[in-house]
C-alpha cells in the first residue's frame, strides 16, 4: 500500500513539473501562434486582435493556473491550430501510436526469444557469428530507414501493403516491422549474453544431467531467469516508442501522437504541445509503473527490497 | 498440439484478413491530392494560411474570383459595374445556392463584407479599408468607396471575401459556401473530404464526385504514395526530388511559374548595409543561373526585381543588366565603400529546404567577394519573430506568394508599410506606389514598371529567382490548371 502511494506521490509531482517546463519552454520560443497564423502578411493591429482572442495577452502565470486547473477537470483546453478541443485531438491520435508501441515491442520479444536462445545455443559457431554480424548491422540501422526500405520492397515493388496512411490492420504492418526490427536486434543480443551466463550455471547443468530434455532446460529454467533482463530493455523500448514513433509516423503519414507534436510545436500551439507533453508524461510513468510491477512479478526478490 | 492447431488458425485468419482489404482505392470517381499540411481554419474571416486557400477555394467562392490568368471572372456576380468616378461597384448576384440548400441573399453577401472589413473581425481588414459602405438592394450589392482604389476589385476575388449564409456558426470547422464541393469531413492530421456539389450554379459538373486532401508531412512518402496509386496529385513538389519520379511511366510532372518571388533579403537600415555600394556589392556577387541550377535543379526563372514574370502585364524585363554577376566590380565596390573584409548573419528558414539550399550557394558566392555569410538555420516561428517582426537581422533569404494585383506585392516595399520587413526607404518609391492607386490601367502599368526599376537599383533586396511549380499526377490524371495565385482547382481536373 505505501508503495503505491509513493508511486502515486512522485507520479502527480513529475507531472506538474513536466508541464510547468514544458509551459515555460514554449515562452522562451521567439514567436508566437499569432506570427504564425498571419505569416508574411502580417500586421500589428491584425496581430494583437488574434492575441486578444486567444488569450495570449493574459499573465502567463494566470496562463499557467488555468491550464493546471482545467486539467485537473478534465479538460486540455482548445488547439489554437485546429479550433476544436486538445482532449479530442489527442483521443484521436492516442490509440495509433499505442497500437504502435505495443505491437512493436511485443513483435520484437516474438523475434528475439527465440532467436537468442537459438545462437546461445549455437554459441561460438560460424552460425553465431554470422547472427551477431546481422544483430549489430540490425542495431546501427535507424528505424526510419528501415521503413523507407519496407515500402520501397512491400508497398512499391510488390505492391502487397500500402505504402503509409491509416486504413486497417494492414497499415501497420510495415510501420510496426521497421520499429521492431532494429529494437529485435538490440533484445537478441540481450537474450544471447544472458542465456550464455546462463548456461554456466550449475543449476542447469544439474537440470540437464538429471535428464530435462533441451527444450525444457531451455525455456522454463533458463528462460525464466534472463526474462528479468529480457523485460527491463523491452520496457525501456515501450517507453522510449510511446514517445518516440514520430520519426516512423512521418515515413508513414501515421496521424499520431507524434505528427501531432510536431505540427503543434512548430505553429506555437501551447495548448497543444501542453497537453500531448503531459499525455507522453502520463504514458510513460503508466508504463514504467507496470514494467515496475511486472519484473516484481517475476523476481521475487525486488518485492523485498 | 493444442498450440499448433491454434497458431494455424490465427495465421490462417490474418492471411484471409490481409487479402480482403483491398489495395488502393478501386473508384476512378475519387481523386486523392497528397498535401503537407493541415489547413489552420476554414473561416474567410481568420484563414490566411496557404494550406487552408488552396483547399478552400474549391469550397468557397466570392462574387468575382480569379482564373488561371490570373484575370476575374464572374462567380456568385453574374456581372459587376464601377461606375466613372470609380467609387462605386455594383454587383449583380447570381441564382445560387449554398451547400446547405440555402439560397444565396443579398443579405449574406452584404453581411460577409462587412465582416470581412471589419478590422475586430476579418484578418485580412486592412485591405479593405478603402470601402465605405456596403448594402443590398433588389439582386444587387453596392459597395461604396471612399476614394478610387484601382487594386480593390482583385482582393474581392480573395478567401477572405468569400460569402458563407449569415447565420453559419463553426465555419472554421464547418464550412458552408458556393463552390463546386462541399465539406464533409476534416480528420486532423489524416485528410479533409469533400463531395460534389451537384446544385452548384455552373452548368459543366466537375468529373470527381469525392476528393479527398491527405495530408503527407513527407515528400518522400507522397512520393511512394502517388507510385502506388494512393495519391493521384502532389501539387507542390520540392525540386530535389524529382528525379524520383522523372522516366516514371505512370507519373507525368508539369513545371510551371509559381508567382513567388525568391528574394535574398538585406535588412536596409542595418549600419553597414545601409551603403548602397555593399548592397551593390552583394547584387553583383550573386549568380543566379548558378543558383537555380544548384538548389532547384535548374526549376526556375531568374528574376530582377519584386515582381514575377507570371504577371507579364506588370513586369519589368528591361533589369536584367541592372548588376549582373560581376565579383570584380563587387569587390572593387566594397574596397570603394572601405571594407576589405565583411561578415554577416544569414538567416535561413529550415522548413523551406528551397531557400535553405539558396541560401548556402549565396553563401559561397558571397565568399568569393570577400563577404562571410554565416549561416543560421532557424524555424519559420523563429523567423517570423526574428526577421519579420523586429527586423533584427541582417541578411535571410524567403519567398512571397504571388497575388492578382501588383499593388498587394509591391506595396510592402513602401517606407510606412508594416510588412516592410527589408526597412527599404525611398520616397520616390512611396509616391509611386501612392500614386498608382486611382490611375487608368495603362499608367499603372507604367508606374509599376517604375517602381520596380528603383527598387532594383536601390537593391531593397537581391530578387533571385520565380521557382517552378512541380505538379506531379498519375498518368490519367488530366485537366491541371495552374494559377498566379495558390490554388488547386479541382473541378478542371479529371481521368
Amino acid at each position: 500500500m505505501k508503495f503505491i502511494a509513493e508511486k502515486l506521490i512522485s507520479f502527480i509531482t513529475t507531472i506538474i513539473f513536466v508541464s510547468l517546463i514544458t509551459f515555460l519552454a514554449i515562452q522562451v520560443l521567439p514567436g508566437d501562434p499569432s506570427l504564425l497564423i498571419l505569416g508574411t502578411e502580417g500586421d500589428p493591429a491584425s496581430r494583437e486582435i488574434i492575441r486578444e482572442q486567444l488569450g495570449l495577452n493574459e499573465n502567463i502565470v494566470v496562463r499557467y493556473f488555468k491550464w493546471i486547473i482545467g486539467v485537473f477537470r478534465g479538460d486540455l483546453g482548445q488547439s489554437i491550430r485546429y479550433s476544436v478541443p486538445v482532449r479530442d485531438l489527442i483521443s484521436d491520435a492516442l490509440p495509433l501510436t499505442l497500437w504502435l508501441a505495443f505491437l512493436a515491442v511485443i513483435l520484437s520479444l516474438v523475434i528475439s526469444i527465440p532467436l537468442g536462445i537459438g545462437l546461445a545455443v549455437k554459441g561460438g559457431s560460424v552460425l553465431d557469428l554470422l547472427g551477431s554480424l546481422i544483430m549489430q548491422i540490425g542495431m546501427s540501422v535507424p528505424a526510419f530507414w528501415i521503413g523507407i526500405l519496407l515500402i520501397q520492397l512491400f508497398a512499391v515493388k510488390l505492391q502487397w501493403l500500402p505504402p503509409g496512411g491509416y486504413g486497417s490492420f494492414v497499415s501497420f504492418i510495415l510501420p510496426v516491422l521497421a520499429l521492431a526490427l532494429p529494437r529485435a536486434a538490440v533484445l537478441t543480443r540481450v537474450v544471447r549474453a544472458n542465456m550464455l551466463d546462463e548456461f554456466r550455471e550449475d543449476y542447469l547443468r544439474t537440470a540437464r544431467s538429471k535428464g530435462l530434455p533441451q527444450g525444457k532446460v531451455l525455456y522454463k529454467h533458463a528462460l525464466r531467469n534472463v526474462a528479468i533482463s529480457i523485460f527491463t530493455v523491452a520496457g525501456i523500448h515501450l517507453t522510449q516508442l510511446l514517445v518516440g514513433t514520430i520519426v516512423i509516423e512521418q515515413v508513414f503519414s501515421l496521424p499520431g501522437l507524434g505528427q501531432l507534436l510536431l505540427a503543434a510545436v512548430l505553429q506555437r500551439d501551447l495548448p497543444l504541445v501542453q497537453g500531448l507533453v503531459f499525455i507522453g508524461a502520463v504514458l510513460i510513468l503508466t508504463a514504467n509503473l507496470c514494467f515496475d510491477f511486472l519484473i516484481a512479478a517475476l523476481d521475487p526478490r525486488v518485492r523485498f527490497e | 498440439m493444442k498450440n499448433k492447431k491454434a497458431l494455424r488458425l490465427i495465421v490462417i485468419v490474418i492471411s484471409l484478413f490481409i487479402l480482403t482489404v483491398p489495395m488502393a482505392a478501386a473508384n476512378e470517381k475519387v481523386l486523392n491530392i497528397a498535401v503537407q499540411a493541415d489547413p489552420d481554419s476554414f473561416d474567410p474571416t481568420r484563414s490566411v494560411a496557404a494550406a487552408t486557400v488552396e483547399i478552400a477555394f474549391n469550397i468557397y467562392e466570392g462574387l468575382v474570383k480569379a482564373n488561371e490568368y490570373g484575370e476575374l471572372e464572374a462567380a456568385l456576380a453574374t456581372h459587376w459595374e464601377i461606375d466613372p468616378s470609380q467609387t462605386v461597384y455594383t454587383f449583380y448576384l447570381r441564382d445560387a445556392y449554398f451547400h446547405n440548400g440555402q439560397k444565396v441573399t443579398v443579405d449574406d453577401v452584404v453581411n460577409a463584407i462587412n465582416r470581412a472589413r471589419d478590422p475586430q473581425i476579418g484578418q485580412k481588414a486592412g485591405e479593405y479599408q478603402a470601402i465605405e459602405s456596403v448594402y443590398g438592394e433588389d439582386n444587387r450589392v453596392i459597395v461604396k468607396l471612399r476614394a478610387p482604389h484601382g487594386p480593390l476589385i482583385y482582393e474581392f476575388a480573395d478567401l477572405a471575401m468569400a460569402i458563407y449564409p449569415k447565420d453559419a456558426a463553426n465555419l472554421a470547422n464547418q464550412p458552408i459556401g458556393t463552390g463546386p464541393y462541399k465539406f464533409v469531413e476534416w480528420r486532423p492530421n489524416q485528410s479533409i473530404k469533400l463531395a460534389r456539389f451537384d446544385e452548384h450554379w455552373a452548368d459543366a459538373k466537375p468529373y470527381f464526385e469525392e476528393v479527398n486532401f491527405r495530408i503527407i508531412p513527407d515528400d518522400h512518402s507522397a512520393i511512394l504514395n502517388l507510385k502506388t496509386g494512393f495519391v493521384d496529385l502532389i501539387p507542390r513538389l520540392d525540386a530535389s526530388l524529382l528525379h524520383q519520379v522523372e522516366g516514371d511511366p505512370r507519373i507525368n510532372v508539369l513545371a510551371a511559374p509559381m508567382n513567388l518571388v525568391q528574394l535574398l533579403v538585406i535588412n536596409n537600415q542595418d549600419p553597414i548595409l545601409k551603403d548602397l555600394r555593399v548592397r551593390q556589392a552583394i547584387a553583383l556577387a550573386i549568380d543566379r543561373e548558378e543558383i537555380i541550377f544548384g538548389a532547384a535543379w535548374g526549376n526556375g526563372d531568374p528574376i530582377y526585381t519584386g515582381l514575377s514574370p507570371a504577371m507579364p502585364k506588370f513586369y519589368n524585363d528591361s533589369l536584367e543588366d541592372v548588376y549582373p554577376y560581376d565579383p570584380d566590380r563587387a569587390k572593387k565596390l566594397l574596397a570603394e565603400a572601405g571594407y576589405d573584409k565583411l561578415e554577416f548573419t544569414f538567416y535561413l528558414p529550415a522548413q523551406y529546404s528551397l531557400h535553405v539550399n539558396t541560401g548556402e550557394i549565396i553563401a559561397e558566392q558571397l565568399n568569393r567577394v570577400g563577404i562571410k555569410a554565416n549561416i543560421e538555420i532557424i524555424d519559420w516561428g523563429t523567423w517570423l519573430d526574428k526577421v519579420y517582426t523586429q527586423r533584427d537581422y541582417q541578411l535571410s533569404i524567403v519567398g512571397l506568394t504571388g497575388k492578382l494585383d501588383p499593388h498587394a506585392i509591391l506595396v510592402r516595399y513602401t517606407s510606412d508599410s508594416s510588412r516592410n520587413f527589408f526597412n527599404f526607404d525611398n520616397q520616390e518609391y512611396d509616391r509611386i506606389i501612392a500614386e498608382a492607386i486611382d490611375v487608368p490601367d495603362e499608367q499603372r502599368v507604367q508606374l509599376y514598371r517604375q517602381a520596380q526599376k528603383i527598387m532594383t537599383e536601390n537593391v531593397a533586396g537581391v530578387f533571385i529567382m520565380d521557382p517552378s511549380q512541380l505538379v506531379i499526377t498519375s498518368k490519367d490524371l488530366k485537366g491541371w490548371k495552374n494559377y498566379p495565385i495558390y490554388v488547386i482547382d479541382v473541378a478542371a481536373l479529371y481521368r
